[in-house]
């Protein structure tokens, strides 16, 4: 591992780009826990003053510092996009490979299943449970119900690899080894797999923290808690862009494509290494 | 405008129509830090003569699929020619087709050189019908009227046993037979000079081999063209090639007249080589090769055969034998033939 | 002894092909039965054209695909009755394959000597490592390898020839009465050839295990085979013994193969070669060579 990393660093100048730019976008997260008050206090400073040394991103018309808001912001919507990437991909692991791999009714059962929330729209989903929900409604449900939802189209993709990988003569040898099918599933089938998922996750949770904007900016979350969506909410009932207090809107757009292109990058500059014909090469095989 | 068919020259001329020197092809890559060079053709020269079936023998890792690419003129990176010349007669000057202008190159195409790849299958389009491969491929270089062509076409295709109708079908609705004789037909409809033809049927059934080596040899009699035939298969060399050359290791280590290697075969590697194919009738063991062919990214050392070799000795592991005349037009790389020791 | 190891009965598989207004059936197997008889190892070879119907075949024996009629029995069982992982253990413990491709036989991003660990280790019981590498390098010392070679190495770092020879000690840990190799040397250089060859007698004679060697190349089937079988669409048109069969063919079907194939020798006319061998329809031109 620690060996990839110092390959990808020396060699890839994309995964170098990457790597500072999630750096500085969590670094700021981190900063968060420094935080000299917390982030549901309003009025704690002068509102309205534009960036200057002493508040380094300026101050919103709630009195709150841009600065420190918006590490409290970034670290929830990263936390956030974490979690929703990480339960589907779980799922579509799972789904995909014993669904590839089995073939027959499970198959057409699971695809069915895939099929139907793939074609189900998100949106109007996400909103019906705003307005069932209300005060209930958490950060933490919200994930979840991202999370199964946000499986299906990767579930797919993980499957038609795995098909492919089904039929190879490899596959039969294993079987013919004694091998079970958890152990050639885990064992010989995912390395093939993994890169799918790395840059499935990339994506998933680039569309969840945008999911997550969406609704909080519509103000359909839980708005007390800070995040991106949150800052620009806010600053849309305030209306920021008319009072001319572009840098409550400017700083949080940044950050969090900022945070966007780092992710990309690393997830690119990764994947061309995880690739399991990049890594024949590197060891000497096919070429 | 449209060049007119002519015809080719007759066959026992002596000014080769192909000269190769010295090629050295090489696959250089760099990923992510490692840098890898594979000497896939390192210093091969051969003649090949007017009307003549010049056959390379090797196995995996021989180099011979990069030479007839070299010489092609396919060269795409990481595949690079770092030294010697490939001249063909039809166009001097440039010591390669890969250094020839674009304009020259599709001057000679189909017309004067044409190449057979492997699987032809792949050749045509598979979501067209077959006539429009020669309809693209073949008419510019004929030219005239276009139903004169199609009577062409279809008299060309006669002579490969193949109907009128496969000008109208899908590839996938031929049999893989064919397809190789139709990809055949297109390959000579033009009368070239030279045809380079990779594994032409090595995915083929026995019986659809010998018939399609037969209407090779036909074509090749009736045009006077000259052929490279590529194959591992010792069996079609014997069966159709006048000379024959045998690659290892990205060097050749022999070359004579067809019969002349099967008759008296001099390097080592052609002597067990040949020895080791089993023959129905034939109840006489037979033994393989020892050893593996070696990784042509980090080669042994002076002969590259010397591992396997039964009679290397202290001069085969440090130098680097070249390929010297032993007999009228046999010519041999290796210093126990020079001492006059066998096999 | 009268017990059969493999026996074949009336064996077909059609596949349909062709949606809802045209359908097609295609005989690839078309009642095809033949036997092997236990205690007696032997080459069986199983010639034929593409298309014949020989992989097919092999993978129905292998129980890789079920037949559309007829009945396969290995040892007494019926294949069909199969189910179950400890009844499929038993049935691999029997029956082994080689396949075609020795690069495609393994996984490329694994290393070898991980298969050959999992076979001993789940064909023969519980065992410490020590005694488990050992059998690991005698499997291999059989087919000419050695455990050190190949300890740590991944397929494409060795040869055809020594990939297939793995291949083959691999399916030796599972200690099987019946290797079913579908054109295991086609794909391996012709000077490697022989040694693998060679290797299928030395497995019938010492280890007593039979083998049904699947090819297109007439001359090795005639080199090492006990038996031969040709199949021409799916049929079985001739069996017998081998030298019988291409000495001295009977069915059209096999006599054509044989003058097909392209023996590695030039005839010279002048010193008066059998002309059944050489196509005497492509004349050697004396006048053109040196």
């Amino acid at each position: 591992m620690a060996v990839l990393l110092r390959n990808l660093l020396r060699h890839s100048p994309e995964f170098r780009i990457g790597a500072v730019l999630i750096a500085v976008v969590l670094l700021l997260a981190t900063l968060a826990s420094v935080s000299p008050s917390p982030p549901e206090i309003v009025y704690v400073v002068p509102p309205d003053l534009p960036p200057s040394p002493t508040y380094w991103f300026g101050t919103t018309s709630r009195g709150q510092d841009v600065f420190w808001q918006l590490s409290f912001a970034i670290r929830n919507t990263l936390l956030f996009g974490c979690n929703v990437a990480l339960t589907s991909r779980v799922i579509a692991l799972t789904v995909g490979l014993i669904s590839g791999y089995k073939g027959g009714w499970t198959d057409r059962a699971l695809m069915s299943v895939n099929d139907t929330l793939i074609v189900i729209p998100l949106l109007p989903i996400l909103v019906l449970f705003y307005f069932v929900m209300r005060d209930q409604i958490s950060w933490l449900m919200l994930a979840l119900i991202m999370a199964c939802f946000g499986w299906a189209y990767d579930a797919r993709l993980i499957r038609s690899v795995v098909m492919s990988l089904r039929a190879r003569e490899f596959t039969q040898t294993c079987l013919f080894s004694g091998m079970s099918t958890r152990q050639i599933l885990t064992e010989e089938h995912l390395p093939y797999v993994l890169p799918i998922v790395f840059s499935t996750t990339m994506n998933n949770m680039v569309w969840s923290i945008g999911l997550e904007v969406t609704l909080a900016v519509l103000g359909f979350t839980d708005i007390d808690r800070p995040t991106i969506g949150g800052m620009i909410y806010w600053a849309n009932q305030h209306t920021a862009m008319v009072a001319g207090v572009w840098w409550w809107i400017a700083f949080p757009t940044l950050t969090v494509v900022v945070a966007f292109i780092g992710l990309f990058l690393l997830a690119v500059s990764a994947n061309a290494y995880i690739d399991p014909r990049s890594r024949l090469w590197t060891t000497g095989g096919a070429s | 405008m449209h060049a007119n068919v002519q015809q080719a020259e007759t066959p026992g001329d002596v000014q080769p129509i192909l000269r190769v020197r010295d090629l050295q092809a090489h696959y250089r890559t760099t990923h992510l830090g490692l840098r890898r060079g594979v000497r896939a053709v390192d210093g091969v020269s051969f003649n090949v003569r007017r009307g003549e079936i010049f056959g390379l023998a090797g196995e995996s890792s021989s180099g011979k699929t990069t030479l007839i690419k070299s010489i092609a003129g396919v060269i795409r990176p990481p595949l690079e020619i770092v030294g010697g010349t490939v001249d063909f007669a039809f166009l001097p000057g440039f010591g390669g087709l890969h250094r020839a202008p674009p304009a020259e190159l599709a001057r000679i195409r189909w017309r004067h050189l044409s190449y057979i790849v492997q699987g032809s299958m792949s050749v045509l389009n598979p979501v067209r019908r077959v006539e429009s491969a020669f309809l693209d491929f073949a008419y510019p270089h004929i030219g005239g009227h276009r139903k004169q062509f199609e009577q062409q076409v279809i008299a060309h295709l006669a002579r490969m046993r193949l109907e009128p109708s496969v000008l109208t079908a899908f590839p996938h609705e031929l049999s893989g037979g064919m397809r190789q004789r139709a990809t055949l037909a297109l390959a000579t409809i033009c009368r070239p000079d030279f045809i380079i033809a990779d594994e032409p049927t090595t995915a083929l059934d026995v019986l659809v081999q010998k018939e399609v080596l037969g209407m090779m040899r036909g074509i090749q009699r009736e045009t006077g063209s000259s052929i490279l035939l590529v194959t591992h298969d010792m069996g079609v060399h014997a069966h159709v090639t006048d000379r024959l050359g045998i690659m290892y290791a990205g060097r050749l280590v022999e070359e004579a007249a067809t019969a002349e290697i099967f008759r008296n075969p001099l390097h080592p590697y052609t002597r067990h080589l040949i020895s080791s194919l089993p023959r129905i009738g034939d109840d006489a063991p037979r033994a393989g090769l020892v050893g593996s062919p070696p990784n042509l990214a980090d080669p042994p050392p002076g002969c590259r055969f010397h591992p396997r070799c039964p009679l290397a000795t202290e001069i085969c592991r440090g130098e680097v034998p070249a390929i010297r005349e032993a007999d009228n037009g046999h010519r041999v790389a290796c210093f126990a033939v020079e001492r006059g020791s066998r096999a | 002894m009268n017990h059969l190891l493999l026996d074949v009965c009336e064996v077909s598989k059609t596949f349909v092909r062709g949606g809802l207004l045209s359908r097609q059936t295609i005989a690839a197997v078309n009642q095809v039965s033949f036997q092997l008889v236990a205690g007696r190892p032997e080459i069986l070879s199983v010639i034929g054209g593409s298309g014949g119907g020989k992989t097919t075949l092999a993978r129905m024996i292998l129980n890789i695909e079920a037949p559309t009629s007829g009945k396969l029995l290995l040892d007494g069982i019926d294949l069909a009755a199969i189910t179950g992982s400890a009844a499929r253990l038993a049935f691999m413990h029997k029956v082994q394959p080689i396949f075609q491709n020795p690069f495609e036989s393994f996984n490329p991003l694994k290393r070898l000597d991980r298969y050959l660990f999992v076979t001993r280790r789940r064909f023969s019981g519980a065992a410490g490592q020590g005694t488990i590498e050992a059998a690991v390098d005698a499997a291999l010392h059989k087919v000419g390898l050695s455990l050190e070679e190949v300890r740590h190495r991944y397929p494409h770092e060795l040869s055809g020839g020594q990939l297939q020879r793995v291949a083959i000690a691999r399916a030796l840990l599972a200690e099987p009465k019946l290797l079913v190799a579908d054109e295991p040397v086609s794909m391996i250089d012709a000077s490697l050839r022989m040694s693998i060859v060679n290797l299928f007698r030395t497995l019938r004679d010492d280890l007593g295990i039979s083998i049904i060697y699947i090819t297109h190349d007439l001359a090795t089937a005639y080199y090492v085979s006990d038996r031969i079988m040709i199949m021409q669409e799916g049929r079985i048109v001739e069996c017998g013994d081998a030298r019988t069969v291409l000495n001295a063919p009977r069915h059209s079907y096999t006599r054509q193969l044989r003058d097909a194939v392209l023996v590695p020798e030039v005839a010279d006319a002048a010193c008066g070669a059998s002309p059944g061998i050489y196509d005497p329809t492509s004349p050697a031109a004396p006048e053109r060579r040196t």
